[in-house]
């Protein structure tokens, strides 16, 4: 399962349609429905997230991942529009960063295969 | 908050606030599945609009960073730089049916500027040049030395630069994006871009009216670091 957290839902859309065939796909608007899912079911394999979110930022939502032994160890891909470096974030559990004016479908897919393959 | 202060604050928000829509058109672009030769080139199209709307995007926040001296000044290879702006250009060149012919005549080969704001400089110039060179027409790219500096001119062959927005060139400085309402189509914010840029590099930026076109240029000094070894 992969969970797209984002607040602009067409741009979710859009990550959400790059994995398509790798599972299902959820997509949250803000962070804390996405931290309740979490914590209600199961865990998902890959998260595609965004930072600058309505509520909670990623920021927050990183916070928190790394604050559960089960959270922690959930690959999470950072999509921004931030200029954010992956060695900056890499104790956040973050195994990329994409970002949105640059990223491509085929560059969504790569990570969604190798970690939902 | 000073008036300086305000504009630079309002071109940064709206910096912010048109990245996220085009990044969005940008995948949406990407997204759509191949339908016809019609649907593909508009694919390429929105895909090439948003390419170079958000690269302005990225140029006006860059403005802001200027205040702050962010950007180093060091020895930048020009013909390297104008090499990539032309590689990334020469779609758009063909796509539109215009030719592009390069020159270079310049000896010295460092010159001191910021690489990505000479990047921003001559690419904001060649896109002014395609979009006013007339189909089938071409735009020229002529890197030469003058004296102690390195002269990057971009020709085109469309309509002459108004004489009020030249006498801005002419001074060295474009006021505001807004003020240059220069030839039909444009908001003149390419031009503005490679102003801002060229002055913090102290490179003098310019422009020559002709009869058929009008060129605009810039001119960097060569690095003296560099010429220690050569």
């Amino acid at each position: 399962m992969i969970y797209v957290v984002d607040d602009d839902e067409i741009m979710a859309e859009c990550i959400a349609r790059a994995c398509t065939g790798r599972g299902e796909v959820q997509i949250f608007t803000n962070a804390i429905e996405a931290m309740q899912a979490m914590g209600d079911g199961e865990l998902p394999d890959l998260i595609f997230l965004d930072i600058l979110l309505v509520g909670p930022d990623g920021f927050t939502f990183l916070n928190e991942m790394v604050s559960y032994p089960d959270t922690v160890k959930v690959p999470v891909v950072v999509v921004t529009s931030l200029d954010l470096a992956e060695k900056d974030l890499v104790g956040y559990g973050v195994v990329g960063v994409l970002k949105k004016e640059k990223m491509t479908p085929q560059e969504i897919k790569a990570y969604a295969e190798k970690y939902c393959g | 908050m000073g008036g300086m202060e305000k504009e630079v604050d309002g071109i940064l928000v709206a910096a912010h606030e048109l990245k996220a829509p085009l990044s969005v058109l940008r995948q949406l672009a990407l997204g759509l599945p191949e339908m016809n030769a019609g649907g593909e080139r508009m694919r390429s199209e929105m895909v090439s609009v948003s390419e170079r709307a958000i690269k302005q995007v990225n140029d006006l926040t860059k403005i802001r960073r200027l205040e702050d001296g962010l950007f180093e000044m060091e020895p930048v290879a020009v013909r390297a730089v104008c090499d990539e702006v032309t590689q990334e250009l020469q779609y758009l060149f063909s796509h539109n049916r215009r030719d592009l012919f390069i020159k270079y005549a310049n000896r010295a080969r460092l010159v001191t500027a910021n690489r990505d704001l000479l990047y921003s400089v001559v690419y904001n110039f060649l896109l002014n040049a395609m979009h006013y060179s007339g189909e089938g027409t071409r735009a020229e790219l002529i890197v030469r030395d003058v004296h102690d500096k390195v002269k990057v001119t971009v020709r085109d062959y469309g309509p002459t630069l108004p004489m009020d927005v030249w006498r801005e060139m002419k001074r060295g400085w474009v006021e505001k994006p807004t003020s240059i309402a220069m030839r039909p189509g444009s908001s003149g914010l390419g031009l503005y871009i490679a102003s801002r840029f060229s002055r913090y590099m102290d490179a003098k930026v310019g422009a020559v009216r002709h009869r058929d076109g009008t060129s605009f240029y810039v001119e960097l000094p060569v690095s003296k670091q560099a010429s220690l070894f050569g």
